[in-house]
């Protein structure tokens, strides 16, 4: 085959297309397909080099965006979502026979969703065969007869669809349940833009913003009379595949995103628990399998439910998109019967076709599939993680067998479908452009009489040329979609113009306390991380140089290491063994993250808290989250290898970025609830920190050379040496440390400037109207907080004059600031954070004794 | 005859219970030998709402949730219920064959008969397997009426089997059941459901209560009762007919249904989920059925 990319010699971008598929870009003849044209032309002209730059470019915006999907096997849970930077170019002839079918097939899978939680004529009039349905696992009889408001009953659909060899397109699976991809290909679309910004300017293509304007607006008319409706999406949390989309989601179209936690059934409503109060909740936009959301009616364990959800379901005081039990139409055995199916609603056939399925459940299909099984790919009736479609071709002699076998003892739980090898597209990689199997779901969404299509859609491809299976948990690879238009397109924004009266608009999504709780613990950790690097710093700074520093001070030191993380036993308990030869435990303090408090654990633990509040994270942030990871990852190594020499160096760079983080936050967080959470997680945390720290090293009384290295150790840590030079050039001694570490209400890193910073924030939270004039718990133990600090004798605290081996004032006051400080968060958790134990099942009744 | 049943049933929790959401199958159903002539459903706290609805199989099914916090649960049902003899006696003797019944399950197109497969299937607690297959085998020869297999299967289920209270409870797998041949009624009528699905036919799973008789000479005792449970099997183009497999007999006027499903788990007389209640959960359940 000749290379059609190859303008000029030194800017070849060789492309040999796929054998015995269709080639998207190429024809028979070797030329480049009309709407090909433009595309290739400007992607030759980059050239490679230039090509790999802005793929590079493309990468690092989508990790930016904290773009990812889990893989379930993968041991680090996210992935940066794949994009190939070269897309499918549809033109918009071709497009317009693809959305005919595809909104015809929406249609008609409505049909059969309200048949078949409705009258079931396919069954009575034997169009269906009625193991076909009850012996499906996703068809779920409590939904029977659940109706949402409007025309449609099926929101979100969804298609996945190939191009066969002969060029015509057909559809491999039909998605109903929770359609996923969506904002992958409009995150998709916004990098592409941005990267080849003038070539995709000159392309006319179709934008997408109008499916998801479509999208909201169908949401809102799920609750009929409600003038702002309360739109949720409920998600199963971060640890699903797809949470990157549902965040996104919520984002993209300004709704709160929940977890099934923040919502409960109460008085006949589903609620949302938020910290001014529970929310009643209109329409619930749902990523969590209908199966798993109730665990009153549907599966009994489940803890990614809402206890009572169907009921208030079936009352029509919140409406769930797609409905619940939707997923009985991602039954692969409708394909094998959709043609009945299809005269039976429509009077005619599908004009876009299914790819040719056979139901093992059924005699005559089953002896086809027997004995042409090599031509085949085996999925099970019902999705489950561990049965996965089987291309028989690639199995091997014991695999077929055993495939046999299990058809065999179930014959109804399988079909096989016609392998169709896929058409191929360009993929870009090291080597150039090579040809992948193809892959493109299209959405279709409800829309008063009819449905509308996303123009555009997420295509994959597969791993490797010639392969008809392409699945993201088999790392394939993603590429925008471009429906050519046929002139330019006008702009169209997201938000609908607020012209006419009575427009319904959603309320302002509120905060759910979950979320708010997750700020607050990660202004914890990721202080509790930076004072413990701080404090790292200062000890291989002190312990490092050339002179040797007293051996008492770095003993006090090292155990301050120790109280500060939490890290017991360590040096306090750890013998002297392990104080003369530190290392390892060092080491162990940051880089363990098995070890509760350590560095590491701490800025885990801060990670896992930033993924569950990201729609409320800007992607400067996220940006800055990622070099967080990065660094942690990276400091294992550095770290190791610098010990011998400097090695608080290896530190700097992480200090640096957790600086930044709340630098960032400080700068562009909106100073709502959601700041305010975090903000006074960060100061409980400074404040006990440094008192943790303070009362380590500062209570014992030690020889004045040995007690200023101890000074001097926390100046450096606390950030507070060169503000001390400055102001007291005579030397160290405590009551001038005191003055500055701990009442001096100008410096940001006193004891004194938290908690004054506590008590206007918990002075501005929402409260429930109260006649009581008695304080309420957190303003009192933060009210004696502040007075005690304002109201000590710096004299008294150091014990100037006095003999004594242990200044008992500072530690007396340390120990009970810290008290008040754990009470202050204790309460502050107790009225706004949800505690409640999860859901349990009552108790089954032992059978009955007759 | 007219039955008034009071089934009364009473959760005590360790700890306060701030929530909870409810199901019950209690209230009798009409059937073509039974009416259900009134019913009273009393929740102890008093729930903030009660919905009576009819379920996927026409049981009648009562939502209540309770939203104050509380340290036990009542429910209390008081029904009357007039029940008659069948009037459709079963053909057991003249009935169609099980071959010409397995034949027209795979054949007809009358919706009855399509509908009816569903309980042909597998369902959560009930799975054909060979075991129970090669069980019920010897009572379904070809030649012989449906029906009359099925009473066959249900009096070989009570010579085969002892009654033994203390044996099972509602996870005891039914190998498990087969295996030591003992159980109680609801396993039974799990048991005959199984054997008769993996002969290929639909049969499913009744709940209800048994009008129990005082030994002659003695007074009946109030709340010696308890809920029954029998199981029903459908012969093509005779319809569905109930066994009791404990009793050895075909279900009759002292048989009162409140509801049937693929298996216990579609119509348990109380389920739900709770928040708070603490590590243990005790229940007490009385149920008196009387004549009247």
């Amino acid at each position: 085959m000749s290379s059609p990319l190859k303008p000029e010699p030194e800017r070849t971008l060789d492309y040999h297309p796929g054998a015995g598929c269709h080639d998207e870009v190429v024809d028979a003849a070797g030329a480049v397909r009309p709407p090909w044209r433009y595309l290739v032309d400007s992607l030759a002209g980059l050239g490679h080099a230039e090509l790999a730059e802005r793929r590079k470019k493309a990468m690092r915006i989508l990790r930016d965006d904290g773009a990812t999907y889990n893989i379930y096997s993968a041991a680090q849970m996210d992935r940066t979502w794949p994009l190939d930077p070269v897309p499918w170019v549809i033109d918009s002839e071709e497009w317009s026979l693809i959305e005919a079918g595809l909104l015809e097939r929406a249609e008609l899978f409505n049909f059969i969703l309200q048949d078949i939680y409705g009258p079931r004529e396919l069954i009575k009039r034997h169009i269906l065969p009625p193991e076909a349905l009850f012996g499906h696992k996703g068809f779920l009889r409590p939904c029977d007869g659940i109706r949402l408001p409007g025309e449609h009953q099926l929101v979100v659909y969804a298609a996945d669809m190939v191009r066969r060899p002969d060029g015509t397109m057909c559809v491999l699976t039909d998605r109903a349940q929770a359609p996923s991809g969506a904002c992958y290909a409009l995150e998709n679309r916004t990098v592409m833009s941005r990267v080849f910004p003038s070539l995709f300017r000159d392309s006319h293509v179709h934008r997408l913003a109008l499916f998801f304007q479509n999208l909201r607006q169908k949401l809102m008319d799920l609750a009929p009379g409600v003038a702002s409706p309360r739109i949720v999406v409920l998600t199963p949390g971060p640890y699903n595949e797809t949470y990157f989309e549902h965040a996104y989601l919520a984002n993209y179209l300004g709704f709160s995103l929940v977890q099934s936690g923040d919502l409960e059934v109460r008085n006949g409503c589903v609620c949302m628990k938020s910290l001014d109060g529970l929310k009643r909740v209109d329409v619930i936009l749902r990523r969590v399998d209908d199966i798993f959301c109730d665990p009153v009616e549907l599966k009994s364990d489940s803890q990614l439910g809402i206890p009572g959800l169907l009921q208030v379901v079936r009352d029509g005081r919140v409406a769930v998109a797609n409905p619940l039990g939707s997923g009985v139409l991602e039954n692969p055995v409708l394909l094998r019967y959709l043609p009945a199916i299809s005269n039976h609603f429509l009077g005619r056939q599908l004009r876009l076709n299914s790819v040719a399925t056979w139901w093992c459940g059924d005699d005559g299909d089953f002896a086809h599939v027997v004995s042409n099984l090599d031509r085949m790919v085996v999925k099970p009736v019902f999705r489950t993680a561990e049965d996965q479609t089987a291309v028989v071709s690639e199995l091997d002699d014991r695999q077929r067998q055993a495939l046999l076998a299990r058809i065999r003892a179930n014959p109804a739980g399988f079909v096989a479908q016609e392998c169709v090898l896929p058409s191929h597209l360009p993929a870009f990689g090291d080597q150039g452009l090579s040809p992948r199997p193809a892959v493109l779901r299209a959405y279709g969404v409800a829309s008063e009489a009819s449905y509308r299509l996303m123009p555009g859609g997420l295509t994959r491809i597969g791993t490797r040329e010639g392969g008809v299976v392409v699945s993201n948990q088999a790392g394939s690879v993603s590429k925008d979609t471009w429906v050519l238009a046929s002139e330019p397109e006008k702009q169209v924004s997201l938000w609908p113009r607020r012209s006419g009266e009575g427009a319904p608009a959603s309320e302002p999504s509120a905060l759910p306390s979950r979320v708010v709780e997750n700020l607050f613990w990660m202004g914890r950790y990721a202080e509790r991380a930076e004072s413990g690097l701080r404090l790292m710093r200062t000890v291989f700074l002190q312990t490092g140089g050339i002179n040797p520093i007293p051996d008492s001070a770095r003993r006090l030191l090292l155990q301050a290491v120790t109280q500060l993380t939490a890290t017991y036993p360590g040096f306090v308990r750890g013998g002297e063994a392990m104080l003369a030869d530190p290392d390892e435990e060092l080491l162990a303090v940051i880089l363990d993250r098995k070890r509760a408090g350590s560095v590491r654990s701490c800025i885990v633990s801060m990670l896992g808290c930033a993924e569950e509040s990201r729609e409320l994270l800007s992607s400067d942030t996220q940006r800055i989250i990622n070099d967080i990871r990065d660094q942690m990852a990276g400091l294992e190594h550095s770290l190791r290898t610098e010990m011998a020499s400097a090695p608080e160096e290896a530190l700097a760079p992480l200090v640096s970025s957790l600086l930044a983080l709340s630098g960032l936050i400080h700068e562009s967080m909106t100073r709502g609830l959601g700041w305010r959470f975090m903000d006074m997680g960060r100061r409980l945390e400074r404040a006990m920190q440094t008192i943790t720290l303070s009362r380590a090293i500062l209570v014992s009384r030690l020889p004045e050379s040995e007690e200023n290295v101890l000074l001097e150790s926390l100046l450096m840590t606390v950030e507070a040496l060169i503000s001390y030079r400055r102001r007291h050039r005579a030397g160290l001694d405590l009551e001038s440390v005191l003055e500055l570490t701990l009442i001096d209400s100008a410096n940001p890193r006193s004891i004194l400037f938290q908690l004054e910073q506590l008590q206007v924030h918990i002075e501005c939270l929402p409260r429930e109207l109260s006649m009581s004039r008695e304080l309420a718990g957190e303003k009192r133990t933060i009210l004696e907080a502040v007075s005690l600090v304002k109201l000590s004798v710096l004299a008294e605290l150091a014990g100037t004059g006095s003999g004594e081996a242990i200044r008992t004032a500072l530690d007396q006051l340390f120990s009970r600031l810290y008290h008040l400080l754990g009470e202050t968060s204790s309460a502050i958790g107790k009225r706004y954070f949800a505690h409640a134990a999860g859901p349990r099942q009552l108790l089954s009744p032992q059978w009955q004794v007759d | 005859m007219l039955y008034r049943i009071v089934h009364k049933t009473r959760y005590q929790y360790r700890t306060p219970v701030r929530q909870g959401i409810n199901i019950a199958h209690m209230l009798p159903r009409d059937t073509r030998r039974q009416q259900c002539r009134s019913a009273t459903f009393r929740v102890t706290p008093t729930p903030v709402s009660t919905r009576e609805r009819l379920d996927y199989f026409g049981n009648r099914v009562c939502h209540f949730s309770i939203e104050e916090s509380h340290d036990s649960l009542q429910v209390a049902v008081e029904s009357l219920v007039d029940v008659s003899p069948d009037p459709v006696m079963p053909e057991l003797d003249l009935g169609s064959s099980c071959q010409r019944a397995l034949a027209t399950l795979r054949e007809s197109t009358d919706p009855e008969v399509l509908l009816a497969r569903e309980f042909v299937l597998d369902s959560p607690l009930v799975a054909a397997t060979a075991a129970l297959r090669d069980y019920a085998a010897p009572s379904f020869e070809p030649g012989r009426p449906l029906l009359s297999a099925v009473r066959d299967l249900t009096q070989r289920i009570f010579v085969d089997f002892r009654y033994d209270p203390g044996f099972s409870d509602v996870t005891t797998p039914l190998d498990k059941v087969l295996a030591h041949r003992r159980g109680v009624c609801q396993d039974f009528a799990h048991l005959a459901v199984a054997c008769v699905r993996a002969m290929g036919y639909p049969a499913r799973y009744v709940s209800g209560y048994l009008e129990t008789r005082p030994p002659p000479g003695q007074a009946k005792l109030v709340g010696t009762d308890a809920s029954h449970a029998w199981f029903a099997v459908f012969s093509p183009g005779e319809g569905w007919f109930e066994f009791d497999p404990t009793n050895d007999k075909l279900a009759g006027d002292q048989h009162i249904i409140t509801a049937w499903g693929r298996d216990y788990g579609d119509v348990p007389p109380l389920r739900g989920i709770i928040f708070g209640g603490g590590a243990t959960q005790q229940l007490q359940v009385s149920v008196d059925v009387q004549r009247l």
